[in-house]
């Protein structure tokens, strides 16, 4: 799918390159209720950024009108040099979206699907190589319905990335998973990132965002409460002069479940 | 890039139709059971007669002849002139026409009263036969209510005409052509695509840069091809079963075409507005049962009650069935359906009006 060649096209150092992201001051309203109240933020090409927050704070809202599948109100979203309100067809061509539940047709197999939305961007896809990317190989005949919820996030984000999309859209990817499958998909992120694909994520595991995310967004009640690494929050939060009630071990709960039940994918 | 697009969701579309075992089974295993069982059963074979009635007197006796026919419930009248109900007898259509002839007086033939004339369809011997016992009876009691007849002539003069034979087979193809096509636009997209909009995948769809319309389109077309493959399928089985088809297999073709569109947009229509498969079951079904007996599916609209009947006239699948039916059965042109072709147009545009308003992808 992506050769080295590509590789190096897509990514751009983080530091000089303009952002590949601009958002500025978009708002939604659902009737009574103001979802987004006026969010603004840029992202560097390559980086993976998180947005975090409660259910209800307004990340998938916000995500959507990014994406162009949700109307702004007001405000405007630049990705990859592109105005989603005026453009949001243009923009779709350009990022992959891995929806909340991302759900596919049911009587097409995994590399029927994968050929499918390739065409959807007027793309020749190698199927096979776009499976082996997310280790789905094995399934490349079977339907959707028939894989665990891991296998169905891991071939969620392989057919958002069928049209080697500048930015990718995850909504709470790892949602749902056991500890083992979503170390899996930290992995897959990485390595994504590693090709030079921008990330964008929402998530409600801080040590997901801790682990994945160069730089995370805190969300409540529709507007951005926090932006910086998750290293500058911690210390930001510990120059208030927080201190933890219950000292922190080197090793938590996870640790031990992790060292007991191993790495290995359970899926079945 | 666009006709690679339309061709992969086409493609995509069918093989979701052709693999889902519930869709085939509903749309192509159950037309062709019930074929199989009510045309073994040959339900066709009824106890009625078919009798034409040409009144050509129109007299006090005449009248009092036809009222007298009307009050047997052996026979289904069809009263028309002379050419219509013998070629109607020639067909098929009827068993026996009966002409009163003009000067005729209600009593035993003689001089200066013409003879009653019964043209009997000689391909359908049995039910001749009972007719002209039962046309000879009735006019002999009215005979003798009135006043009575001495000569031992036959009252009644029957007439053999060769006519063609129409079994149950012949009504029922047509029908089962008609109800399958309502079935595959109604259910099939009321249920597929409202579990492709409850699922979500209709949005993941939608998170690529393709617009919505060739996903509609790829449906339309996609669902248009199955539904004229049933159609053929229905024929073949139907002519393995005897059925007597006269006429032009291309025009039963576009007439099932022209029924799709209806269909589909009504299914479109009902997908476009409800939220789950609970929601469009029984709506669908509100649409298609009343249709499935009152729309000449299984057994012929002539034994209705006239309110009934002339109120489901206007329905899209008697318009649907009757052109079918009359290009299967007599072999008539575009010109003899004109009529019905007009109905199925009307409510093309009513079902796409209703479809647009009601349909949302969300």
């Amino acid at each position: 799918m992506t050769d080295w060649l590509t590789a190096e096209a897509v990514r751009r150092p983080a530091d000089s390159a303009a952002p590949i992201v601009v958002v500025n001051d978009i708002r939604k309203r659902y009737g009574s209720l103001q979802a987004v109240d006026g969010v603004s933020f840029e992202i560097a090409p390559g980086e993976v950024f998180g947005i975090l927050g409660p259910n209800g704070a307004g990340k998938t809202t916000t995500l959507e009108m990014m994406e162009g599948m949700r109307p702004i109100d007001s405000g405007s979203a630049l990705v990859d040099g592109i105005d989603v309100s005026r453009d949001p067809r243009g923009v779709k061509a350009r990022i992959g979206i891995q929806l909340q539940a991302s759900s596919f047709f049911d009587e097409l197999n995994l590399v029927e699907l994968l050929v499918l939305f390739g065409h959807l961007y007027g793309r020749r896809v190698d199927a096979m190589a776009l499976l082996a990317d997310v280790e789905l190989t094995e399934k490349a005949r079977s339907q959707v319905r028939t894989l665990s919820g891991g296998q169905k996030q891991r071939f969620s984000i392989a057919a958002a990335l069928v049209n080697e999309p500048r930015v990718l859209f995850l909504d709470e990817p790892t949602t749902g998973l056991d500890p083992q499958a979503r170390r899996h998909l930290w992995g897959l992120v990485r390595q994504i990132r590693e090709r030079g694909h921008t990330v964008i994520l929402t998530t409600h595991y801080m040590e997901e965002a801790e682990e994945l995310c160069d730089r995370v967004a805190i969300m409540d009640a529709g507007r951005i409460v926090a932006l910086d690494t998750p290293v500058g929050l911690i210390d930001a939060l510990l120059g208030r002069g927080f201190t933890k009630e219950r000292v922190e071990r080197l090793a938590n709960l996870e640790d031990v479940f992790i060292d007991l039940t191993g790495h290995t994918l359970r899926e079945d | 890039m666009r006709r690679v697009v339309y061709w992969s969701l086409f493609v995509a579309s069918f093989k979701m139709f052709v693999r889902n075992r519930a869709a085939l089974f509903f749309s192509l295993f159950v037309p062709l059971l019930i074929m199989l069982i009510f045309g073994v059963l040959n339900f066709g074979g009824g106890t009625t007669v078919s009798l034409g009635l040409v009144d050509q007197a129109q007299t006090a006796g005449s009248r009092a002849l036809v009222s007298a026919l009307e009050a047997n419930r052996a026979f289904v009248l069809h009263p028309g002139n002379r050419d219509a109900e013998l070629a109607q007898l020639k067909d098929g259509h009827r068993d026996l026409v009966l002409v009163i002839p003009a000067g005729y007086q209600l009593g035993p033939p003689g001089p200066g009263t013409p003879a009653l004339v019964a043209y009997t369809n000689a391909a359908r011997p049995e039910q001749a036969q009972v007719g002209g016992l039962l046309l000879d009876a009735g006019v002999g009691q009215l005979l003798a209510g009135g006043g009575g007849s001495g000569s031992g002539a036959p009252l009644v003069v029957l007439q053999k005409l060769a006519g063609r034979n129409l079994g149950y087979i012949d009504f029922l193809v047509p029908g089962m052509l008609g109800l399958t096509v309502m079935q595959l636009g109604l259910f099939s997209v009321a249920f597929g695509f409202v579990q492709l909009k409850r699922t979500g995948a209709l949005r993941r769809l939608f998170a690529t840069p393709t617009s919505p319309a060739y996903f509609l389109g790829a449906q339309v077309t996609s669902r248009l091809l199955i539904g004229l493959a049933q159609v053929l399928i229905l024929l073949g089985v139907g002519l393995w079963f005897g059925l007597q088809l006269v006429g032009n297999v291309l025009l039963l073709l576009a007439i099932s075409v022209l029924g799709s569109v209806i269909f589909l947009a009504l299914g479109f229509a009902i997908a476009g507005w409800a939220k789950n498969e609970d929601q469009a079951a029984p709506v669908a079904n509100l649409v298609s049962l009343p249709m499935t007996f009152l729309s000449g599916v299984f057994f012929s609209r002539d034994a209705m009650p006239d309110v009934l009947r002339t109120v489901t006239d206007f329905l899209p699948l008697t318009y649907l069935n009757d052109a079918l039916r009359r290009v299967t059965n007599d072999g008539v042109g575009v010109t003899a359906i004109g009529g019905d072709l007009l109905g199925l147009a009307a409510w093309a545009v009513i079902a796409f009006i209703i479809a647009v308003r009601l349909f949302r992808w969300e």
